[in-house]
């Protein structure tokens, strides 16, 4: 279990490392070095999803370690209260960032080994907290340094702690 | 042989003739044309590729599969209205997809081709926007959604960009200066060729390489644009003036 301390109230995950075994070990490492302490949810869109993991309080993003495999063709799905990974177009290419899922997002998961059919790694569900995540969805947004559906005030993670 | 490169043709049902104008230009390249580079917006909105057989589009893809199966190359890039361009019209077209920015060595100049619109930095409305547009998760979430919701989005879209373009002050919407020379310093090159400004020219930019060219072709909505690059010589002119353009960068007459 992972509790994600946020100034809006606490996140709590349980990971799904027998599905997810690199992407699990991979969020454990940077949550243990206390990467994310202090970064942001930086992009916010209610009805998809809250994502973070990435970017500090100034929209600095931090330099991360190297990329992970995409373990989405795990069977798990990208419902509401699931955590995944963000990557770039290139589905091998995860670091940091993560999304909280706030709806069924059936159209993230995976359908093929292509490179738009890869989908979004499903690596864990919140076991409690849900309402603070629902609360940070509907947190008022602004497009600022270049990005789109930053929250106006910062959503700040101030501690992960692994349980 | 010689290379071309167009760019912001804007295509739609709504203005049938350059449609026309295209489907004309490619039957005349081919044999004179080695590679047709595209550098964004040969679209007015792209949807997704399973919008491919609209009847917007259709006639728009097999011209370009006439003249790719008739041994043409035609590279397309993404420009900032049609950025859902995919493999299916990849395949579907038999053109092939180029990232933004692209490096190439034409006839021994080190060339950057670009659509531009990441060179206007100074617009950093926009600049958001595009990062968004870019995002894949956000991209995903927008092909999720039927096709005749996102037909009505793109109209949506369309209205609102130009009512925004309007509003804007003209300098901002040209490219900076400063991201110009950083591109064409990150890349080493002399020349950088794009489209997005609608301010067709050949002009001086500033590089650590020493002096550059920036080349922009222009758009085809009230007349067309294309640039012709040979080994003699590059030509900056109207579709209409390409065969004679074609001639004077291969055989040096170009002044």
């Amino acid at each position: 279990m992972v509790e994600l301390e946020t100034n809006r109230g606490v996140i709590v995950l349980e990971l799904h490392a027998e599905k997810a075994p690199k992407t699990v070990a991979n969020f454990l490492a940077y949550a243990r070095d206390g990467f994310f302490a202090d970064t942001i949810f930086h992009r916010i869109i209610d009805g998809f999803m809250i994502q973070g993991g990435g970017f500090e309080t100034d929209l600095r993003q931090k330099p991360t370690r190297p990329p992970i495999d995409n373990e989405a063709n795990n069977g798990l799905r990208n419902s509401r209260g699931t955590i995944a990974m963000a990557r770039t177009s290139d589905p091998h290419s995860a670091t940091s960032q993560f999304f909280i899922n706030v709806a069924d997002n059936d159209f993230l998961n995976f359908t093929a080994p292509t490179s738009t059919g890869w989908g979004y790694c499903v690596f864990g569900q919140v076991s409690e907290g849900m309402e603070v995540v629902d609360t940070i969805k509907g947190a008022p947004t602004t497009s600022r340094g270049g990005y789109q559906d930053v929250p106006a005030s910062d959503v700040i993670i101030t501690a992960v702690r692994v349980v | 042989m010689a290379q071309a490169f167009i760019a912001d043709l804007h295509l739609t049902a709504e203005r049938p003739e350059a449609i026309g104008l295209l489907q004309q230009f490619l039957e005349q390249a081919q044999g004179r044309i080695e590679t047709l580079y595209i550098l964004g917006d040969l679209f007015e909105y792209w949807v997704g590729d399973d919008g491919a057989e609209e009847p917007e589009f259709a006639p728009v893809i097999s011209a370009l599969r006439r003249a790719t199966d008739a041994g043409l190359a035609i590279a397309v890039m993404h420009g900032n209205r049609d950025f859902l361009l995919g493999s299916d019209f990849a395949k579907r077209s038999g053109c092939r997809l180029l990232e933004d920015p692209t490096p190439l060595s034409l006839y021994g100049v080190p060339t950057i081709l670009s659509h531009g619109d990441a060179l206007c930095t100074d617009d950093h409305d926009y600049l958001a926007l595009r990062t968004q547009m870019r995002d894949p998760l956000w991209q995903r979430r927008v092909l999720s959604r039927p096709l005749s919701e996102r037909i009505a989005m793109a109209h949506a879209l369309r209205h609102e960009s130009g009512q925004a373009t309007y509003a804007k002050d003209a300098a901002i919407l040209d490219v900076n200066p400063g991201a110009v020379t950083a591109l064409l310093d990150r890349h080493r090159a002399l020349r950088l060729i794009h489209g997005h400004t609608h301010r067709p020219g050949i002009y001086p930019a500033a590089s650590g390489s020493g002096q550059a060219t920036r080349i922009v072709v222009g758009d085809w909505y009230e007349g067309s644009s294309i640039l012709t690059v040979g080994p003699c010589g590059q030509k900056l002119t109207p579709v209409a003036d390409f065969l004679g353009a074609v001639a004077d960068v291969i055989s040096g007459e170009n002044e």
